[in-house]
């Protein structure tokens, strides 16, 4: 049971699904399948369904018909609605007739024409929904009636004229027959249109106001967007987008039918729906819309094709409408539940038998209460002090969760001060050979404060993974960091899957979701060196200038990594079944290391680590204030040596002053303690150790 | 049938009925305290466990101890058993029934004097968690499990132990007759005027009325957010019920898994299982929730917790008036029993160690009963 568990969580890429659903192309996944499904099962009917003849004369309608589909889209980006499309659409029909038929102008100037007469229906849509506030709805049923009145007062007096009429252009029989390289001309007009349109809402800032209007109109009017200009272009837009659609269609068949554009807009709306635009505003685009738009043509060609009457097509078109509306608010309104089910990802992970800790065991790791004296440093003053770190001068710098790095003045440690201000939360710390203050922050990445106070960004970023779902390239959490001799730094990205508040929901997925990087500060650059760590944490060089050892939390193990000399590149585990979680690891003034443990195993834990099913399950159905969790409320210190033998243990058995130690530091016969949920410092004196060994000097010699 | 395929459809609807594992909220009656914390302590041993009480004379077990406690609260041992004492009852002449460990019950004092019942294969009383005297010569036991022993609870719960039962015993003859049985861990009984008893049943997180003459059954009060444990009228009429630790969400959750649930009994120190305990946070190596996480110093008191004190005042009819609480970040865990002495209430906690007297025992709930602490705030 447990083998083919393991088998199922290590092959089954449960992962991805979870994290395609952060993706809002996610979204397009539904139509993306319906046209597959559409067009192979009308291919499926008859082989010689799509001949080539066919596919040319269906781009055509496909041009005009997405280019109505995308201007119902953009409006329905932006949280409105426009039901004027077709009666624009036949208006610019018959505008662009009259001008070439009737009136015999050029081409130029009849194009012109048909745009204004568009962009001027456009207008008055917008200015009434997007300054009088009149409802989307309403006005555009109204301007859907009165435009279609228009024209067909129009068809009723000038039809004969200008069917009699036939305009002597080359040019405009090219516009609606001609082709280049094989393509319709609509076809790659349109096609340039959309591929201009996709820029311009996924790139430009106008497309995304347009966005942000129809995501929030509270929060766009907040954030200081002009809403009502927006809506107000989006009209615009939408008319002149159709009317191009009418002008096509106008050169194409020359026809003043008065049934043109008649239920264009069901067909569009529905097209656009269908292709995973919201109708509650702000998700869509443009690649949606003509996806909708292909399956809609698609699908009512091969139903006139297969014979079906009009009545019943727009039937099916009408009851197709209907569906994907109802899809499409259950599935706006259960996507992000979805999400939280599904993300949660366990793998399968068994650690070794639990190390004895008990007082009296004889085991390097016994209880004891030997932090019992610790004294205390801002207690109640300071909030999360992940990491501990001294200057030259004895003054003592600590991050704290604000965003700060807080110093404490020497020699008592009772007057501090804000030393500088970054933001995120500052977690590992270490000075470099010219004093700057090098920090991790997580959510922000790696910063560098100068003496002078100066903040300065090193790296944000690393090299995204290939063929990863989720963009990796951004830090997420980066953790804690130690610099190598000749300057490259070394840090640790704990993982790519949780943000700084819920990184101890990682230790549920117990997955290698962690990065070791090294950033390079002689050309700047940053790279990956590696990854599928379970919660990297620690970083601290090994001494020897070649090798360098990193604590993986969720792992309870310690590694040593060479990035120099003959065994470049290799890792190999120090010590492995750790009975906590190892955070920062830093030097003792011994020639040895100590390692903090931020948090205890526990037996009900370690054996739901090897059932990724309980886990998933849990993460699914309990809340998460109830999941079970890595017991961080107790930690201790650990000393061991170069060899990772466990020297000594530091205990604090009832947990009162340090429920959790994140990191310690030696400095000059004192240990200090950190805790990244704690309110305080703690300041322990140490009986055997060289009372003048400071880090500083011990990394980068003496200097004055 | 219709059962069966109920099942599956509970099953597959993201677990509801049976498969649910939504534990009620503690409102109304029910709402939070921190009154328990905030009573005096007058006398502190070593897990306390049942308090019986005549109104002048109390006696309470502790371990294998039985003292006797004055109306001031001071303790005196007065006998020594075998085995740890598991239950108490006390008859209206002042004869003591003693629920051990091992199984069964001795009589101390009165005409029964030395008796010993339900160690014999014909009426075994394998786990006595709570006795009542009928009448001075008719014992009611309550049996928590016909497999586990009554110490064993915790295995009990994680088997979801289904095999308790109510044994009426004739001290007089020794005849024994079975009131109820399939029962959820009976483990509180209580005289209930008419004939009846009623009888908390643990597992099933409710109390339930029997008639003594064996003929029906109700619920009386369901849905409880906690496990009841034992039930003592009040002076001042209706009851005390102690509820000896809290539901949560995990629990319920890790019942519903059996493999999780079999691997965790077969290899893990029960101490360290995901079940409730009588108190908590002795080691690290108990299990933690998320919300349990200490922060800046602070263990909230709404965190999922392990341990909870809780005692209910029930009225006549059995319903919740108020209650007092011991949350996630106090001490008095596990209140295992309460009696009335003397015009006040002393109240077991087995988490701390302690026994607490509580002068308030009328049906009103106190004034002083929600004062917000300063973690609270």
């Amino acid at each position: 049971m447990e083998a083919l568990e393991r088998l199922y969580f290590r092959y089954f890429p449960e992962k991805i699904l979870g994290e395609v659903l952060t993706k809002r192309w996610s979204d397009n996944a539904v139509p993306v399948f319906a046209t597959l499904l559409v067009i192979g099962y009308f291919l499926f009917q008859n082989p010689h369904f799509f001949t080539f003849s066919s596919m040319v004369e269906t781009s055509r309608q496909l041009s005009e018909f997405s280019l109505v589909v995308v201007a119902m889209g953009i409006v329905l980006l932006a949280g409105g609605l426009d039901l004027s499309v077709g009666s624009v659409f036949a208006f610019a029909n018959i505008t662009a007739l009259i001008c070439m038929n009737l009136l015999g102008w050029p081409v130029w100037a009849s194009v012109l024409a048909t745009l204004t007469v568009g962009g001027l229906c456009g207008a008055i849509n917008g200015f009434l929904i997007g300054y009088l506030r009149i409802r989307a709805f309403l006005t555009t049923l109204v301007t859907l009636i009165i435009i279609r009145s228009i024209v067909d007062i129009i068809i009723l007096r000038y039809a004969v004229q200008i069917s009699a009429g036939f305009p002597e252009s080359d040019l405009w029989f090219f516009l609606g027959e001609g082709s280049i390289l094989g393509m319709p001309v609509s076809f790659l007009v349109a096609v340039i249109v959309v591929g201009l349109w996709h820029v311009v809402l996924t790139r430009a800032r106008a497309g995304w106001h347009i966005s942000a209007v129809g995501g929030g109109r509270r929060s766009a009017y907040n954030a200081g967007l002009d809403v009502k200009f927006t809506v107000f272009t989006t009209y615009v837009w939408s008319s002149l987008l159709a009317s191009l659609a009418g002008l096509f269609f106008a050169a194409r068949l020359n026809s003043a039918g008065s049934d043109t554009g008649v239920g264009l807009e069901i067909a569009a709306l529905t097209a656009a729906v269908l292709g995973g635009n919201s109708l509650g505003g702000g998700r869509g685009s443009v690649m949606k819309s003509v996806l909708g738009a292909i399956v809609v043509l698609v699908l009512t060609d091969s139903m006139v094709r297969v014979g079906i009457s009009g009545g019943i097509s727009s039937m099916i078109l009408g009851i197709i409408l209907l569906l994907v509306v109802a899809i499409d608010v259950r599935w706006l309104k259960n996507r992000h539940k979805i999400l939280n089910k599904v993300y949660v990802s366990p793998a399968y992970f068994r650690l070794a038998d639990l190390p004895e800790t008990d007082a009296g065991s004889g085991s390097p790791y016994a209880l004891n209460d030997r932090l019992k004296d610790v004294t205390l440093i801002g207690k109640g003053e300071i909030e999360g002090p992940e990491d501990v770190i001294f200057d030259r001068s004895d003054n003592l710098y600590c991050p704290n969760r604000h965003g700060d790095i807080i110093r404490f003045f020497a020699p008592d440690y009772k007057r501090w001060e804000v030393f500088a201000h970054i933001g995120g939360h500052p977690l590992g710390m270490a000075f470099d050979a010219a004093e700057n203050l090098n920090v991790c922050i997580g959510g922000m990445g790696l910063y560098r404060i100068s003496p002078d106070r100066t903040v300065s960004k090193l790296t944000d970023e690393t090299k995204r993974t290939l063929l990863s779902v989720i963009d990796d390239s951004r830090l997420k959490l980066a953790d804690d960091l130690d610099i190598a001799p000749d300057g490259r730094i070394f840090f640790s990205e704990a993982t790519i899957r949780y943000d700084m508040h819920d990184w101890a929901t990682d230790a549920l997925e117990s997955r290698g979701n962690g990065r070791l990087i090294c950033y390079d500060p002689r050309d700047g650059s940053t790279q990956t060196i590696l990854r599928n760590l379970q919660f990297p944490n620690g970083v601290c060089m090994a001494g020897d200038g070649q090798s360098l050892l990193f604590a993986e939390t969720w792992g309870c193990r310690i590694n040593r990594y060479w990035f120099e000399g003959p065994k470049k590149g290799t890792c190999e585990p120090v010590i492995g079944n750790l009975p906590g979680y190892p955070d920062n690891i830093n030097r003792a003034s011994d020639g040895n290391f100590w390692v903090a443990l931020v948090g205890m195993r526990t037996p009900a834990l370690d054996l739901m680590l090897r059932m990724p099913g309980v886990r998933k399950r849990m993460a699914k159905r309990v809340a998460q204030d109830e999941w079970l969790f890595p017991n961080i409320n107790t930690g201790c210190v650990l000393k061991f040596g170069q060899t990772g033998e466990i020297l000594e243990s530091y205990w604090d058995l009832g947990g009162k002053n340090h429920p959790m130690v994140t990191s310690m530091r030696e400095h000059k016969g004192y240990l200090y303690l950190g805790g990244l949920y704690n309110d305080r410092i703690g300041r322990l004196k140490l009986p055997n150790a060289d009372p003048l060994w400071t880090s500083q000097a011990f990394y980068w010699g003496d200097k004055p | 049938m219709k059962g069966v395929l109920r099942s599956i459809v509970q099953r597959l609807t993201g677990g509801s009925g049976e498969y649910s594992i939504t534990v009620p909220v503690m409102d109304g009656a029910l709402k939070p305290n921190n009154y328990l914390d905030r009573l005096p302590a007058v006398g502190t041993l070593e897990e306390p466990d049942n308090l019986v009480s005549d109104g002048v004379t109390a006696y309470l077990t502790s371990g294998p101890t039985l003292y006797r406690v004055d109306q001031l609260g001071a303790m005196t041992a007065t006998a020594r058993e075998t085995a740890p004492v598991t239950c108490l009852a006390l008859s209206p002449s002042g004869a003591l029934a003693i629920g051990l460990a091992t199984g069964g019950l001795r009589i101390l004092g009165g005409r029964h004097d030395g008796k010993v019942f339900g160690i014999d294969d014909k009426v075994r009383i394998g786990a006595p968690t709570a006795a009542v005297f009928a009448d001075d010569d008719t014992l009611v036991v309550c049996n928590g499990s016909a497999v586990n022993p009554a110490t064993e609870w915790r295995r009990d719960l994680l088997g979801l132990g289904r095999t308790g039962s109510v044994v009426k015993v004739d001290l007089a003859s020794g005849a024994a007759s079975t009131m109820a049985d399939r029962l959820a861990w009976p483990s509180g009984i209580s005289l209930a005027g008419g004939g009846t008893v009623v009888v908390s049943e643990a597992w099933h997180h409710r109390l339930i009325g029997l008639r003594l003459d064996g003929t029906a059954e109700r619920v009386a009060l369901a849905d409880l957010p906690a496990y009841p444990g034992r039930i003592a009228a009040a002076a001042g009429g209706g009851y005390w019920l102690s509820l000896f630790a809290v539901r949560s969400q995990l629990q319920e959750f890790v019942l519903r898994e059996p493999r999780y649930r079999r691997e965790m009994m077969a290899s893990i120190d029960p101490k360290y299982w995901i079940a409730p305990s009588l108190s908590s946070g002795k080691s690290f190596k108990e299990p933690l929730q998320a919300g349990g996480v200490i922060r800046l110093g602070i263990h909230k008191p709404w965190a999922p917790t392990r341990s909870y004190g809780l005692v209910a005042r029930l009225d006549e009819q059995l319903q919740p008036v108020w209650s007092a609480h011991s949350r996630a970040d106090g001490e008095r865990h596990g209140i295992t029993s309460v009696a009335e002495l003397a015009g006040r209430a002393l109240i077991t906690a087995r988490g701390s160690n302690e026994l607490l007297a509580m002068d308030h025992t009328e049906l009103e709930e106190p004034l002083d009963l929600h004062i917000q602490t300063e973690a609270a705030q």
